[in-house]
């Protein structure tokens, strides 16, 4: 072993000693208290961020819920008395609807096109399916499902291999609980 | 047991039991290490508090295919002393403590504790490129690999800075003073 070596070897055995020396030596308990006191601070404001996000993500839905309400409460508010003159042909009776309509199924595309950004909901005019139509006081729009042959009975073109296909539709019921007029949506891909 | 990783993701997931079993873990290398490389008791409390601190905030941060968590953590606390000697140190310093250790020739006849005194104020007075890893390797058992992760080099690099960091020590100190302790 020359001298460079022993020389090293020594040196190691000091830093031994001082390692043993401080092995022992450690952050005073004021650290742990200080740092248990800032971790449970910050569970603290974990749980007010949580609770904050909960009630923005309730309100969100909440608004979402109503936004939706909306078209179906526009239309039961419609007091078509000074709107549906009683004397009205069958037909204008549901292109009277169609008008009264227009406000709500514009909100309704809007909501279909924040639902669905990649596709644009298009719709047809409201169809009678009451003839001679009583008149309309109040009532609701329902979308349902419907095969495609329910389009044939209103008139529209439905090719035969898609008389069983499923379509959307908005059937605007009476007050009384009968289908007024219906309306087809159709689904565009952006 | 449970690993450092496992205690940390609980402890991120509020869980003040898995935070307080790492911290009494650790607290202590890293505590030492922050020791070690100022000489100030004071300023090692403050990192070792600063180093968990940030460790509850970025501690997702972490990867383990890096290296342990001990080696993430020497990390922050090296990067705390950083910050804290450059705004510190006046102009020469390193060279004024380079000075000293190597004037102490008073180390003939020492007793133990002042001889352990004497190589701790030797290792304070390494350039830190070399105090890091002789802190770590020598003093904190640290693997080559793991101070390798906490420094963020390559393992040549800690064993050729280990290497010159003993043969600074060895000048720095007097082969009769080392003697004395074994």
């Amino acid at each position: 072993m020359n001298e460079e070596q022993l020389k090293e070897d020594q040196v190691l055995q000091a830093l031994r000693a001082l390692a043993e020396n401080d092995g022992e030596r450690e952050a005073p308990p004021e650290v742990e208290a200080r740092l248990l006191g800032a971790f449970r601070a910050r569970r603290r404001s974990g749980r007010s961020w949580a609770v904050i996000a909960a009630a923005a993500a309730a309100l969100v839905i909440a608004a979402l819920w109503w936004t939706n309400r909306a078209p179906q409460q526009a239309v039961s508010a419609v007091h078509p008395v000074s709107v549906v003159p009683e004397a009205a042909p069958p037909a204008p009776a549901a292109a009277t609807i169609t008008n009264v309509a227009r406000a709500p199924r514009k909100l309704a595309r809007k909501i279909a096109a924040a639902r669905q950004p990649e596709s644009r909901e298009v719709v047809t005019d409201f169809f009678p399916l009451m003839n001679p139509a009583p008149s309309f006081g109040r009532g609701q729009l329902l979308r349902v499902q419907l095969p495609a042959a329910a389009m044939q009975t209103v008139g529209l073109p439905v090719r035969e291999e898609h008389l069983g296909d499923l379509v959307q539709a908005d059937v605007l019921v009476g007050e009384e609980g009968m289908p007024r007029a219906i309306r087809f949506v159709r689904f565009d891909v952006k | 047991m449970t690993s450092d990783e496992e205690l940390l993701q609980s402890a991120l997931h509020h869980d003040e039991a898995a935070f307080t079993a790492l911290y009494r873990r650790r607290q202590g290398a890293v505590y030492r290490f922050a020791l070690h490389m100022s000489g100030d008791a004071a300023v090692s409390e403050d990192v070792t508090q600063e180093v968990f601190m940030a460790l509850l905030e970025s501690g997702g941060r972490f990867d383990p295919a890096r290296g342990p968590l001990l080696s993430f953590l020497y990390g922050i606390a090296r990067n705390l002393l950083r910050r804290r000697m450059e705004k510190k140190r006046p102009e020469g310093a390193d060279l004024l403590a380079q000075d000293l250790a190597a004037d102490d020739d008073v180390l003939d006849d020492l007793t133990r504790r002042e001889t352990i005194e004497a190589v701790r104020g030797a290792v304070l007075s390494l350039p830190e490129a070399y105090r890091e890893v002789v802190v770590l390797c020598d003093l904190e058992n640290a693997s080559y690999e793991d101070a390798a992760a906490a420094l963020q080099c390559p393992v040549g690099t800690v064993r050729s800075r280990l290497s010159r960091g003993r043969a600074m020590l060895t000048q720095k100190l007097a082969v009769k003073a080392v003697r004395s302790i074994s």
